[in-house]
């Protein structure tokens, strides 16, 4: 993971080209609008989310995002690339990584070999010499990126282990591993959380803002709304496949219509407290 | 020694075939490619090799190289033809394809020799060459399975989508097997023609699919080394069992059918589970040993969730830290 | 030129009477049994094996091989396919694995039948039953055609109905649709599984008996030649669907006599294979079958 260049991260800045833009997209799957032209941008360097109730349409925005699902209208670009008529693989080669919602690693492969799985395409964008004799060499001693990612998903020690052995939370890990051995520009998270105890969620947390200091811009799928408060610098927020509102995470949550769509009253409380006591609230945190 | 090796030539070279040939269907079908075309690479080999040999005369590895490229060719031409099929219609397509193969033979005239085949195709074919070549091949095939390759071909199979997703051009893998298909049956069906000198409909038939089929069941599909030890225990199984003499056929049937049944994985995929399971159990021990608190079903998390939806219920979301 | 038609249609009888189990058995409950053939032969084997001691009239032949074609295939699901489903990952390694130990579990029957008969063709000779022919100007047709035609039609068309009107027939097609949620719905699928094979069985084993009469006598290979030509059909008819076999019956029958009164007899053959790359390059899902939705 090379540092890039700092961003600023303040919302309101003056921002460069959006890495992902999305104009007035939809999907539809005969009669259903899943997604129903959106349009939003990515600015690089930050955390992005997605929020909203299941059948929001979130899953298969993420989909389209990564070519799995055609559009039905509207497009995509990709640092200033069109992008929608580009293969999955493509997507995936220009450096676009993203995890599952539902966990997706090779159960017959071993963590350390899911991880150099992502990392496989990025050595081979970095590949000099013979390509045939790199690929023939047993790759016995993981290289840096492998490493890297292993040591930041604190999964050092269960390289050798099979995805069937370990906790859900665990195997999430290693498919953020996987991701962030791509080397990618852009990370798509689909409810990474999910699963996890509260100490993992604050340890994916504390990395995803890493990584994006380092440059990465994310785009996270989240359901867990405190996740969202603690890790996005902004959110859109998706219903019945339209875009509801966006802006700060704390602002959104405090609007209206979100809170009405799945919120709920004891949240918009919770961001007021979180707003207005803060520092306490923090102090208590690190008790 | 040498006595035994010359009395049971006919069948170690016979090995060597019935590898080439569980390899070609064993090929495509590790990346999950349900192709039987191997078997009708096979004849193209066999025909090919044998029609270059009687009319022009040509020398082994020619013959072989022919029949082996044009096998691997016509394999490129079914993965563009088929590449919108998978599971069983792939699987049948291609069955369908060996059995055309086997009819278009029996017609071919003057060509192929119709109904009786060709023979008399005579060159000299020596066992170093036999081995080497599949040597060669088996050392590309071990290559294959493991580093980047391997992994790859692994996402190919288990979840197509997600190797898209992973930047793996997932149409390419797939072309792959089919022309590799195509090179090992092609090799198989020619080296074999050099060593009986005759060939005819009869021996490209499905009798050859299922024979494929079972060895690489018996000796395992995952990797070389299950064709390996199927084409073994296929070449030498009929003459273990000449012993019973009668009931031969339907003891080979109940082994195969029992195998399928019960031990899908084959005698490798036996092997490899056990090992892995002596292994597994070995780690997870060290690692419960050592405290490790997130490997094995985790249910810490669980009650931690359950802690936050009571608090949540008491009004009091913010304060949920344990 | 009516004589063929007339001989197409008693060949396409039988090939619907043997493909109609398979595609039952493929449609609803998922299962390729490859040993369909095997257990054909077998079938009449039996009842061949039965007359060649006992005096019987044809009725008590077609019982026979009705009853052993049934009980065959009841033994394949309960001590093959069943084990194979439940030890499965996932629907299609247990596909592939069914097909697989559908060919290995063929053996057994083939074996034992060509070790008897030294692959020598059997017949019904033991049996009480004549054949007459009728002959209507230049036509001839001998009762068991005459038999075969209207079996396949009533058992055809009998079962296509069956499916749709009664309920265990829509319980059966509730789970070729969705397994899932027709199990959650309260369907036995177990229960109907072993059902449906039995039928499948049957149906093999009459088909078997029937074609034995017909041609005088049949070969231990002979269950294998089928097995290809029901796929055929059924790719052509449509997976699900009994009308697509009952078409797809008959019109490989005709297409097959045409080649064989038109060339050689050694094409014949082709047409099956060819019909399968045709219809699976061209409309996967056969003239009347259902579009396989995959969920992205």
């Amino acid at each position: 993971m090379t540092a890039a260049v700092e961003r600023i991260s303040a919302p309101d800045a003056v921002d460069p080209r959006p890495v992902l833009e999305a104009r007035d997209v939809a999907v539809h799957y005969g009669g259903i609008k899943a997604v129903d032209g959106l349009s939003f941008a990515l600015t690089p360097g930050k955390i992005f989310g997605i929020l909203g109730p299941n059948g929001s349409g979130k899953s298969t925005l993420l989909a389209a995002l990564t070519r799995l699902v055609p559009l039905t209208r509207g497009g995509l670009i990709f640092d200033g690339e069109e992008f929608h008529n580009v293969s999955p693989a493509n997507v995936a080669r220009k450096g676009v990584a993203r995890t599952f919602q539902t966990v997706r690693l090779l159960t017959g492969l071993t963590v350390l070999e899911n991880v150099q799985l992502g990392q496989d395409l990025h050595g081979a964008a970095a590949a000099n010499g013979s390509p045939l004799l790199r690929r023939l060499r047993p790759t016995r001693t993981p290289s840096a990126g492998v490493s890297e990612a292993i040591e930041r998903t604190r999964l050092a020690g269960l390289e050798k282990l099979r995805p069937g052995e370990l906790s859900y939370g665990t195997q999430r890990r290693v498919e953020i591993a996987r991701a962030i051995a791509m080397g990618p520009r852009l990370l798509l998270l689909d409810e990474p959380t999910a699963g996890m105890s509260h100490g993992e969620r604050r340890e994916i947390s504390e990395l995803l803002k890493d990584l994006r200091s380092e440059g990465l811009t994310q785009l996270l799928v989240e359901h867990d709304v405190q996740m969202m408060l603690d890790t996005c610098d902004y959110v859109f927020v998706m219903n019945f496949g339209k875009m509801i509102a966006e802006g700060s995470p704390a602002s959104v949550v405090r609007e209206p219509a979100v809170q009405e769509a799945y919120i709920g009253k004891r949240w918009r409380e919770a961001a007021d407290r979180q707003a207005g006591g803060g520092e306490r609230d923090r102090g208590d945190e690190h008790a | 020694m040498s006595g035994w090796y010359d009395a049971n030539l006919v069948l170690v070279q016979s090995t060597f075939v019935g590898l080439l040939l569980a390899l070609s269907v064993q090929v495509p079908l590790r990346m999950g490619v349900f192709s039987f075309a191997g078997v009708g690479s096979y004849a193209i080999g066999a025909y090919t090799a044998a029609i270059v040999v009687i009319r022009w005369e040509a020398p082994a590895l020619l013959a072989i190289a022919a029949g082996a490229l044009l096998a691997s060719f016509v394999g490129w031409l079914l993965a563009l033809l088929l590449h919108r099929l998978g599971g069983l219609y792939l699987g049948m397509a291609t069955v369908a394809f060996d059995l055309i193969l086997s009819v278009v033979t029996t017609n071919g005239g003057e060509l192929t020799g119709g109904p009786t085949g060709l023979f008399g195709v005579i060159a000299d074919i020596s066992m170093a060459q036999i081995i080497g070549v599949t040597l060669i091949v088996v050392l590309l095939l071990a290559a294959s399975e493991r580093g980047r390759i391997g992994r790859r071909v692994e996402a190919v199979r288990d979840d197509p989508e997600l190797a898209a997703a992973m930047g793996i051009n997932v149409r390419r893998y797939r072309q792959a097997a089919f022309v590799v298909s195509g090179l090992l049956g092609g090799c198989a069906g020619a080296i074999n023609v050099l060593l009986r000198t005759t060939v005819g409909p009869a021996d490209i038939g499905f009798g050859l699919v299922v024979l494929a089929l079972t060895m690489i069941i018996i000796g395992g599909a995952k990797s070389w080394l299950g064709a390996l030890i199927g084409a073994v225990v296929f070449t030498w199984l009929p003459s273990i069992l000449a012993v019973v003499g009668e009931w031969q056929q339907i003891i080979y049937g109940t082994i195969v059918a029992l195998a399928a049944i019960w031990v899908p994985g084959g005698v490798l995929g036996l092997v490899t589970d056990a090992y892995r399971g002596i292994q597994q159990r070995r780690r997870l021990k060290e690692l419960a040993a050592a405290g490790a608190a997130d490997v094995v079903e985790d249910h810490g998390a669980d009650e931690e969730d359950l802690a936050v939806l009571e608090e949540l219920a008491q009004e009091s979301p913010v304060e949920r830290q344990r | 030129m009516l004589q063929d038609l007339v001989n197409a249609v008693a060949l396409g009888s039988i090939y619907l009477l043997f493909a109609l189990g398979m595609s039952l058995a493929w449609g609803t409950i998922g299962i390729l049994n490859f040993a369909h053939g095997s257990i054909f032969m077998f079938s009449a084997f039996a009842a061949y094996l039965i007359v060649n001691n006992v005096r019987l009239p044809m009725v008590a032949v077609i019982a026979i091989g009705t009853l052993v074609g049934a009980a065959l295939s009841l033994a394949v699901q309960v001590f093959a396919f069943e084990p194979i489903l439940r030890r499965a990952k996932d629907h299609r390694t247990a596909e592939m694995q069914i097909l697989i130990a559908g060919i290995g579990v063929a053996i057994v029957p083939l074996a034992i039948a060509q070790e008897n008969t030294k692959s020598n063709p059997f017949g019904f000779t033991g049996s009480s039953f004549k054949a007459t022919t009728y002959v209507l100007g230049d036509l001839r047709v001998t009762n068991i055609q005459i038999l075969v035609i209207v079996l396949a039609l009533v058992l055809g068309l009998g079962l296509a109905r069956w499916l749709q009107v009664s309920r265990n027939g829509l319980a059966l097609r509730s789970i070729g649709v969705d397994s899932e949620v027709s199990s959650i719905m309260g369907v036995d699928r177990r229960r109907l599984a072993l059902l449906t094979m039995l039928v499948a069985g049957g149906l093999a084993g009459l088909a078997g008996v029937l074609l034995t009469y017909n041609l005088g006598a049949i070969t231990p290979e002979s269950g294998e030649a089928l097995i290809l030509k029901a796929f055929a059909i059924i790719i052509l008819g449509g997976v699900g669907s009994i009308a697509g076999v009952i078409v797809g019956a008959y019109v490989l029958a005709l297409a097959e006599t045409v080649v064989l009164t038109q060339t050689s007899g050694l094409w014949v053959d082709a047409v099956s294979f060819g019909l399968i790359l045709l219809v699976l390059l061209f409309k996967t899902e056969g003239l009347f079958g259902r579009r396989e939705v995959r969920r992205a």
